[in-house]
């Protein structure tokens, strides 16, 4: 049992919303159950055949070796628990029959029956075994012995509203549980049943006598409003569909209805499924061979809403690549798996040798789109900005709308895949992350359009993010020092811009002559009031934004984004007012800028921090100097050619200690 | 013609103080791997260099596919890693970035197994949050079996994410963490307990006017926070100087350590601009020193005159011969007045004792250091006799004469009569973590491969012999310049 143990310390791998929705690995023969509010996920696991191959094994046949479980409590965030049962571990199965097919898991007075097929070490055919957990998600512990008189794959136990449990498999045979879940009632009937010349004795009843159910497997069998329904994958032409039929009686006698789910559009022979109610919505778990297109012994689960008609049929349901559930606008969405497209748009992998990694959408032309629904923008706050992984041959233009094609616009995106210049660089053909503001931010949730504003795009992902809130909106009269002595409240102009692009040059004599500029040095002469616009030059009128960082330092680069005509190359003058109750003398201002900065206390120039600085805490100290009873005013000109151009300022007295008793205004 | 105005130019850069001989010009080097016995570095833009003697002399010729900033290098197992970005860094691509990940059984591109993995990635940056995933810098935790890389540059923080070392993908679940501001190049270290952040600060690719410089900070976890010397957190600017300014290169960035053995460690990193060189930028490989649980650039030994002095005993290495008194008129101080006028006394001379030495090869011994002829020894680089990391081999001989320092029979240090330019009397010196240095002889008498083993050694307060290098104070020396 060690290793079952071990499994239980995987980390769980978070995967995606959309079809399919296990995006890591092979997992077919969905059965999902809702245990305690979250829907657990039993599929069986293919895996490619091990090379060579075991003797006796078909060749390119389906391979199974053990069983994950999954869980999730949205449908779209699904958690792998890591394996539960491995083939080596079934003590009376062969250990290397890769035979682990379709399981199923039922709750019985607070165990977990995992129930599932397995080659039996000696003799033909296939038994059927138990596990039983504590925990949905494991350990489960083996039973000895497969069910007794049980021969057959795809195990479904229904436990019915008379309060017994059903075992279904094969070819819909059915037969009564013992209340131990590990045997069939002793009252079972039995009947002989002729297989070419061979006869054998069969337990229990064949649900599927008389109904369409030419090679019938995989039963799932579940109760509602009063009826049974036994679904189950026969072949109807060549390939399989999801029929069904219903019955008063948990074994029969049952009514053929029709079809659930029709043949897989492409090669996909097989289909296999499950239907689960969860928070009110019916969904229908299947498979599809969506990461091995040619090779359909290798499949992937898929959900799609199911719904029923008044006189309690099935309506039958269409296989979409969107799936199910609501992405968060915060979360990678892969609109590749789109609802609809234009006519142009294909779907293809991003790399054919790893089919994992997903597809893109190629729209081909100008006006080229896709839609994709559900997604929540409640968590998408102001100046959220979007992020497109895209691939162009050249440059162009998409955009992303609300609903369609013609919907109002959330972001364009201006893609350059080639740039010209000193450091000319060409990402054509190339996977590239872009990014936009956001124009508008829809509320709650909506569809996405995506289109092709230009030329042909690749589209793989967009994702929405909030940006960081590196400072607020000044608010209430004053404000304190925070806990290092950082002054953190201040007026801040939008940036004067200016031609530099280098931080080298910021000599002393260079910061006197552009620093000292009059017109500069008026800009702090006085407090400003919020909003107060100021004319710097016959072209250029900049606005005061009184702010409280939300950091030490004070993000000068996202002000300049925020409000600036440049945010490299430019000047920022700032200023605050300090209010104390008494003179404080030997006091230093300790500054750090990035670039360099020049700092004014009473409107007399206290510290100079020329060159090529970088934001440090305590860089420099000013000149010792007296903050006065009342009102101080202390102002700065920070300049900057390239980089993230902040600052931090604080006081310490002659001990070299922070102060911090005074008011910020 | 072109020939005879190189040779020239090479015998003066054999002294050079900073950089490495050959081309070694690169920009941003990786961490230096070895291979088969040859060393390799990868720089900014495809490919990279590699040393065929040891460390020495560097040339192209290393590949590495996926162009893009600032590679690291990495040996895990029987594998290499290589991390890189393939875009961002501001000029041109925005500060979108991505670090991949690939591995490759060799780093020679001629041999057969040279092959690189499908790089993957492990991380990005969107261009618009404070972060530039380039510049990656790996850390292989052997003990716990963990690998880690840091990356980024000034466009925001420098980030750490956890890799799963066997396929180098980003461990499942693994999140960047936040560790640094305003930093470039960097790299993470483990050692005793404590991990190191080294990154670049100032500006680069500005010649002989960038001021780049490498920083470091310290924690007890991988994910920080990272203090310099004074409690300064690295995400609020802080750091401690390793290098910035070596010899006559200015502009050290992208650290790199290579532990060479216990007690032995260099630091790669190029300078952007080298004024030996027409300032063009350089691989440099420097002493890595230790103090105080902070790593510093050392000092390398260049060409001069020294007493050698044990760290056993602080005795000096000498050419045994007779002790030669200095003639002085008898002066007992407690006979002088304090007023009395003073003069400085010459030191002993070659020539007065010189005659009094053995002819043919003599012992070498360890004694009081006396400012003595036979306690001066001249440290001199010799060329086209290849190296190791950092240095080309040097000749030990007493100042003045053709006595020379070499390895002799039986783990025996003998001083031959004459330079012969043989193995045995060639010598790597390097400096330890300590700050001291240890002397190794490039041959053993009467082997025919190079020694990376056996070093000079007290193995008694007055004997020195070759014994295997154990990192103690028996193998350990200072270099004392000569008094003149």
């Amino acid at each position: 049992m060690k290793r079952l143990l071990l499994i239980t310390a995987f980390l769980p791998t978070v995967l995606y919303a959309q079809n399919p929705v296990i995006r890591d690995q092979f997992a077919a023969d969905p059965t999902a159950r809702v245990f305690n509010g979250k829907v657990y996920l039993f599929p069986s696991h293919d895996i490619l055949q091990p090379k060579p191959m075991p003797q006796g094994m078909r060749e390119n046949w389906f391979c199974m070796e053990d069983y994950h479980v999954f869980s999730s409590d949205d449908l779209i965030d699904w958690t792998d628990h890591g394996v539960i049962i491995n083939q080596k571990e079934v003590p009376w199965g062969n250990p290397t029959a890769y035979s682990m097919w379709a399981p199923d898991c039922v709750e019985r007075n607070g165990k977990y029956y995992f129930y599932f097929p397995d080659a039996p070490k000696s003799g033909m055919g296939f038994g059927i075994g138990v596990a039983i957990a504590d925990k949905p998600e494991g350990p489960y512990k083996p039973v000895a012995n497969n069910i007794e008189g049980v021969n057959g794959i795809d195990p479904c136990v229904l436990q019915a509203s008379d309060g017994n449990a059903y075992l279904f498999w094969g070819a819909g045979r059915c037969a009564k549980l013992k209340d131990n879940m590990i045997e069939i009632a002793d009252d079972t009937p039995k009947e002989k049943v002729k297989w070419g010349e061979r006869e054998f004795e069969m337990m229990g009843v064949n649900c599927l006598k008389g109904l369409p159910s030419r090679q019938a497997e995989g039963p799932f069998a579940f109760e509602y409003n009063g009826n049974y329904y036994l679904t189950y994958p026969y072949v109807r032409t060549n390939t399989e569909v999801l029929g069904y039929a219903m019955s008063k009686n948990p074994m029969g006698p049952y009514e053929y209805k029709g079809l659930i789910m029709a043949e897989h559009a492409d090669s996909c022979w097989t289909n296999h499924h499950s239907i689960i109610n969860f928070k009110g919505q019916w969904y229908l778990f299947y498979h599809h061979n969506d990461y091995s297109p040619n090779d359909d012994k290798r499949r992937s689960v898929r959900i799609e809403k199911l719904y029923f008609n008044p006189d309690g049929t099935i309506k039958e349901v269409k296989p979409t690549m969107r799936g199910v559930g609501v992405n968060n606008a915060l979360s990678r969405i892969d609109v590749d798996r789109y609802n609809t497209a234009s006519k142009d748009v294909n779907t293809d992998f991003v790399d054919s040798s790893d089919t994992f990694k997903g597809w893109f959408a190629g729209l081909k032309q100008k006006g080229s789109y896709i839609v994709y629904n559900d997604v929540n923008f409640a968590d998408v706050k102001n100046r959220a900005y979007a992020i497109a992984t895209v691939r162009a041959n050249k440059n162009t233009k998409f955009s992303i709308r609300e609903k369609n094609a013609k919907g109002k616009v959330i972001a364009e995106f201006n893609v350059t895949v080639v740039t010209e210049g000193r450091f000319r660089r060409d990402y054509s053909g190339q996977w590239l992350a872009v990014t936009a503001p956001l124009k508008y931010i829809p509320s709650g949730v909506t569809d996405l359009c995506i289109v092709a504003d230009q030329d042909a795009i690749d589209v793989d992902a967009v994702e929405f993010k909030n940006r960081i809130e590196y400072y607020s909106n000044a608010t209430g009269a004053s404000s304190q020092p925070d806990n290092d002595g950082f002054v953190r409240r201040w007026n801040v102009l939008e940036p004067i811009p200016l031609d530099i692009n280098t931080n080298i040059l910021f000599t002393d004599s260079y910061l006197a002559q552009i620093l000292g500029d009059p017109k500069v040095q008026a800009l702090i002469k006085t407090v400003p009031n919020d909003r107060q616009q100021v004319k710097y030059d016959s072209k250029t009128t900049l606005t005061w934004h009184k702010i409280e960082s939300n950091f030490y330092n004070v993000k000068l680069f996202r002000f300049a984004e925020q409000y600036g005509t440049k945010i490299y190359g430019v000047i920022f003058p700032v200023t605050t007012v300090i209010e104390c109750d008494d003179d404080m003398q030997g006091v230093r201002l300790m500054a750090g800028s990035n670039s360099a900065s020049k700092w004014y206390l009473n409107g007399e120039e206290i510290l100079t921090m020329s060159g090529d600085r970088r934001m440090v805490r305590d860089d420099c100290a000013s000149k010792s100097i007296t903050l006065r009873k009342g009102t101080n005013v202390l102002s700065g000109l920070i300049i900057n050619g390239p980089g993230m151009s902040d600052f931090c300022v604080r006081f310490i007295d002659k001990n070299g200690n922070t102060v911090k008793n005074f008011k910020v205004k | 013609m072109a020939r005879k105005h190189l040779l020239p130019i090479f015998a003066a850069l054999a002294v050079s103080a900073t950089a490495q001989t050959g081309q070694p010009y690169i920009h941003d080097p990786s961490t230096l791997a070895e291979c088969e016995g040859k060393y390799y570095t990868f720089g900014t833009g495809g490919g990279g260099l590699i040393s065929d003697d040891g460390g020495w002399t560097w040339h192209g010729g290393a590949e590495r596919p996926g162009g893009g900033a600032a590679p690291d290098v990495l040996k895990i197992g029987d594998r290499y890693l290589v991390a890189y970005s393939a875009t961002g860094g501001g000029l041109g691509g925005g500060h979108y970035g991505k670090i991949l990940t690939m591995w490759n059984k060799t780093l020679d591109p001629k041999s057969p197994d040279f092959k690189y993995s499908v790089a993957k990635e492990v991380a990005a940056s969107d261009g618009v949050e404070d972060c530039d995933a380039i510049d990656a810098g790996l850390l292989y935790d052997e003990q716990n079996n963990r690998l880690f890389v840091s990356y980024g540059t000034y466009f925001g923080n420098i980030r750490i994410i956890e890799l799963d070392p066997v396929t180098a993908a980003r461990k499942s679940g693994a999140k960047p963490v936040d560790v640094a501001i305003d930093c470039e190049a960097s790299d993470i270290l483990l050692v005793d307990g404590w991990y190191y952040l080294l990154g670049t600060h100032g500006t680069c690719c500005d010649g002989v006017n960038s001021t780049y410089n490498i920083v470091v900070g310290r924690s007890k976890d991988i994910y920080g926070p990272y203090l310099d010397n004074l409690g300064r957190d690295m995400k609020q600017g802080g750091g401690k100087m390793v290098v910035n300014t070596y010899g006559k290169a200015v502009g050290a960035g992208h650290f790199g350590r290579f532990v060479v053995d216990k007690g032995v460690e260099v630091m790669s990193c190029h300078f952007e601009a080298d004024f030996e060189r027409s300032g063009r930028s350089v691989l440099s490989i420097l002493p890595l020193t230790w103090k105080d649980g902070w790593p510093k650039a050392g000092k390398k030994v260049s060409n001069g005159v020294f007493s050698i002095q044990s760290e056993r005993r602080g005795y000096a290495l000498e050419l045994a011969t007779d002790f030669v008194r200095i003639q002085q008129e008898r002066q007992a101080w407690w006979n002088a007045k304090p007023d009395d006028p003073v003069s400085e006394l010459p030191l002993q001379k070659l020539s007065d004792m010189e005659s009094t030495w053995p002819k043919g090869a003599a012992p070498a011994r360890l004694s009081d250091y006396m400012l003595r002829p036979n306690q001066y020894w001249q440290i001199e680089a010799v060329d086209g006799k290849g190296g190791y990391l950092g240095n080309p081999y040097f000749k030990i001989t007493i100042k003045g004469t053709t006595r020379t320092l070499a390895a002799g029979p039986d783990m025996d240090v003998i001083v031959a009569e004459n330079y012969t330019g043989d193995d045995t009397q060639l010598w790597r010196i390097e400096q330890c973590t300590d700050g001291t240095y240890r002397l190794m002889p490039k041959r053993l008498a009467g082997t025919t491969s190079d020694n990376t083993k056996y070093v000079l050694y007290s193995i008694a307060d007055s004997t020195p012999i070759l014994k295997e290098w154990d990192n103690g104070d028996n193998a350990k020396w200072n270099l004392v310049a000569e008094e003149k």
